[in-house]
């Protein structure tokens, strides 16, 4: 097929080209499509917390008193606010972080770039460990109350989403230094950042439900 | 074979614009990442499921020949129904509306080469399968037994089957989420130069309503599939009244998705009945926008009136009424849809060809089973409906009256196009009128009888329904009957089927206007298109369709009885 369309290549040839390059450009997937599709796939992850949230207000609205009664018989305590605030700020730092390496790659600082992904990198590593001590310590266990089943859920949900937003970053990073990515085709470093932003909003929603509501 | 003609339009140059037809089997037939097999891999499993699902309901019907039916025990006939509902809910419907005719007809209908994502529908596809084995093999390990609901706390205690049920339903889920997110970006993103949205077919419409609900709707059940399997296996609360848990919470959840799941099921068929009737009224469609925008109108309205199945669940009064009433108000753009279809209708040159019997008989059945949805949605009537036959009866004329008459219509419509083979006229009159009598003597008497106070989801009723069941149940055997016709008629076809020309039923949408089966590459060129495809009596309104042999400006019908094409 190659081969019969090489030997019919001529100028006439590349004027039709030319005149349909633009209808014909519509059907490669573009950097549009998978922006579009990555969106998408975004607001059906947020409708997966909302779900869960929705769980957690509908089971906290119908005991009388919250936080509930553990299956042992002791009243459960609050979250510690204090540990949770300082962890959270190391999410948020790294939405920071994130947002400056987005900038630099922009500007083509390449070194500035390496510096605030790794950096990101290192305060997402950071706040898992920080969510790890927190489950370790934790007074509520996952089948002890509805308070545990929904923290653990939302919460490992969550984690979860950050676990894989920490290997994609540094994935990224070396796709970046490897040359996968220019200073005008950088599709997977804006999904990534994105993603990350994501991940950082959905844990706005998540604090203030466990730890301030 | 279209090299020849691919050197001057300047395409087949284009080394990255159209792939390179893979050769081997595996690339061509399993692994394939062209929309059209795709589609084809779709059917081909959903009616091999569609099968099996349909033998579980004659096993109900055969249990429920006697008052005291003792074909099967108590626990295998809860598993049997149970997994009659949600083979046909999941594996049938669902991927068939959604998979089957939107991958294979939709990128033709836009003037496309394929979906926006090639390998994330293979991977959707192939979840498939492996959820339906998944479910049916749960009988092995012990049928989920609480109905396709599966309401906690009797899915809590049910057997291991029901995390089996949960993972599948699971799988099958994220897979049409994935479907509906690629066919979104394929509508928004890939239409052919000059296809505006008013200018789409209206079975795109249809999808892309179909492909919002997936998206949203079915995460959410995701969700309470999940939690279900956490409660199950590791006894994470979520629904155990006993500990602090909420089934009501389960059903609102479940419910979020399983409302706008009926029209995930129902508005595809109404794409493909709008298509039918445009075809073979041989007039311009009446009302094409009313018909567009009712299905985004019917797709919005659907996030909004789950708790209408659960007006029994104890919920505040005041919080029944606008569910009530919103659920009344779905009837307006579905009504808006009906009396354009009946206005394209009227007057029109109709040909009573199988597909168009089918569109037919679904207009008077789904009607039907719209109109016993508006009883149900009336808070006084539905606390006597509620768990009775009524709502079985409903549930039927709404998915199969509608969904699978749809599906039917689809098929004999699209058949020729998706194998290069007509179907037999006369087996395809015969399949629908069997289905149809049948279909309505199954299921009629199920309104009466539920009426009466029988309740669903029973292996032993009161002697005084026997007459009825018995009814029902060789309705339901005739109905098994109707469809060995339809796979006698599609082994026919396949074995000594007439070729089928380029456009058999001189219908106008772009995939009418390549040959068929179409190439790999669907267009050799991508056409441009000036108006809707619904103007019966004007020329087609399409740029730069590229013509040979195989698909003839002016094609042939086929049959002599079909009429002319009124742009001959
Ligand atoms: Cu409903």
């Amino acid at each position: 097929m190659a081969v019969t369309s090489f030997s019919s290549l001529n100028t006439s040839h590349e004027a039709v080209h030319a005149r349909y390059e633009s209808v014909d450009s519509l059907y490669r997937e573009t950097r549009d499509m998978r922006l579009l599709g990555f969106v998408l796939f975004l607001i059906s992850d947020v409708v997966l917390f909302s779900a869960y949230i929705f769980a957690y207000l509908y089971l906290r609205n119908s005991v009388p008193n919250w936080p509930p009664i553990n299956k042992d018989g002791h009243q459960l305590p609050r979250f510690d606010v204090a540990f949770a605030a300082i962890n959270s700020c190391v999410l948020f730092g790294s939405g920071a972080t994130m947002h400056f390496a987005m900038e630099s790659w922009k500007h083509l600082k390449k070194p500035a770039f390496n510096m605030w992904m790794i950096a990101t990198i290192v305060l997402g590593v950071l706040f898992l460990g920080g969510q790890a001590y927190e489950y370790h310590n934790a007074q509520v266990t996952w089948s002890g109350s509805t308070l545990g089943a929904t923290f653990f859920t939302l919460t490992g949900l969550h984690g979860f989403h950050v676990f894989v937003g920490v290997i994609y970053l540094a994935v990224l990073y070396w796709q970046a230094n490897k040359g996968v990515y220019t200073g005008s085709k950088y599709f997977g470093l804006t999904a990534g950042t994105l993603y990350w932003h994501f991940v950082d909003v959905i844990w706005v929603a998540l604090f203030y439900l466990f730890y301030l509501m | 074979m279209a090299i020849a003609t691919a050197g001057h339009i300047g395409v087949a140059s284009h080394h990255d614009h159209i792939h390179p037809e893979p050769q081997s089997f595996i690339g061509k037939y399993i692994f394939s990442i062209d929309a059209k097999v795709i589609g084809i891999q779709y059917m081909v499993v959903g009616l091999l499921f569609f099968i099996v699902s349909g033998l579980l309901a004659e096993i109900v019907r055969a249990q429920l020949l006697t008052p005291t039916g003792a074909i099967v025990s108590n626990d295998t006939y809860n598993g049997v129904y149970s997994l009659h509902a949600s083979g046909m809910i999941w594996m049938t419907i669902i991927p068939l509306v959604t998979g089957g005719f939107g991958n294979y007809v939709m990128p033709l209908m836009l003037g496309q080469r394929d979906v926006a994502f090639p390998w994330l529908n293979l991977v959707a596809f192939w979840m498939f399968p492996v959820a339906g084995v998944l479910l049916f093999g749960s009988f092995l390990v012990g049928a989920p037994d609480a109905g396709w609901t599966e309401y906690p706390p009797i899915s809590l205690q049910g057997p291991p089957g029901t995390s089996l049920w949960c993972v599948a339903i699971f799988l099958v889920g994220i897979s049409s989420s994935l479907t509906g997110i690629n066919f979104l970006v394929t509508i928004f993103k890939m239409r052919a130069p000059g296809m505006t949205f008013t200018r789409m077919p209206l079975f795109v419409w249809a999808q892309m309503a179909t492909a919002m609900l997936n998206m949203i709707a079915t995460t959410a059940l995701a969700a309470a599939l999940a939690a279900l399997f956490l409660e199950r296996q590791f006894d994470i609360p979520f629904y155990d009244p006993g500990r602090g848990g909420s089934p009501v919470l389960w059903q609102h959840m479940f419910w979020f998705y399983s409302h706008p799941a009926v029209y995930i099921m129902i508005l595809p068929a109404f794409g493909i009945v709008s298509e039918v009737f445009a075809t073979f009224s041989r007039k311009p469609i009446f009302g094409y926008k009313m018909i567009a925008f009712s299905s985004i109108a019917i797709a919005l309205l659907g996030f909004m009136v789950w708790a209408h199945h659960m007006f029994t669940s104890g919920m505040a009064p005041w919080l029944q009424l606008p569910f009530m009433i919103l659920t009344m108000v779905v009837a307006v753009p579905t009504g808006v849809k009906i009396f354009s279809w009946l206005a394209t209708l009227w007057g029109g040159k109709i040909e009573f060809h199988p597909a168009m019997l089918f569109s037919l008989g679904f207009l008077i059945v789904f009607t039907f089973g719209g109109i016993t949805g508006v009883f149900l949605s009336s808070v006084p009537a539905d606390l006597y409906f509620h768990g009775t036959y009524f709502v079985v009866a409903h549930i039927h004329y709404v998915l199969f009256g509608g969904s699978i008459f749809g599906i039917y219509a689809g098929v004999y419509y699209w058949w020729p196009k998706m194998t290069g083979r007509m179907m037999s006229y006369k087996l395809g009159v015969a399949h629908f009128w069997a289905t149809f009598v049948a279909f309505n003597i199954t299921f009629l008497p199920m309104h009466w009888v539920g009426l009466q106070g029988m309740p669903r989801r029973v292996a032993q009723y009161r002697p005084e329904f026997q007459f009825w069941n018995d009814v029902e149940s060789i309705g339901s055997f005739i109905l098994a009957g109707s469809t060995l016709i339809f796979l006698y008629a599609i082994a026919e076809s396949m074995l000594k089927g007439k070729k089928a020309p380029a456009n058999p039923w001189g219908a106008r949408t772009l995939e009418w206007q390549v040959s068929s089966p179409p190439p790999y590459y669907n267009f050799k060129k991508i056409p441009a298109v000036l108006t809707n495809p619904y103007d019966f009596g004007e020329p087609l309104p399409y740029v730069g369709l590229v013509r040979d042999a195989s698909n003839p400006e002016h094609p042939s019908t086929g049959r002599a009885s079909s009429g002319t094409p009124a742009h001959a």
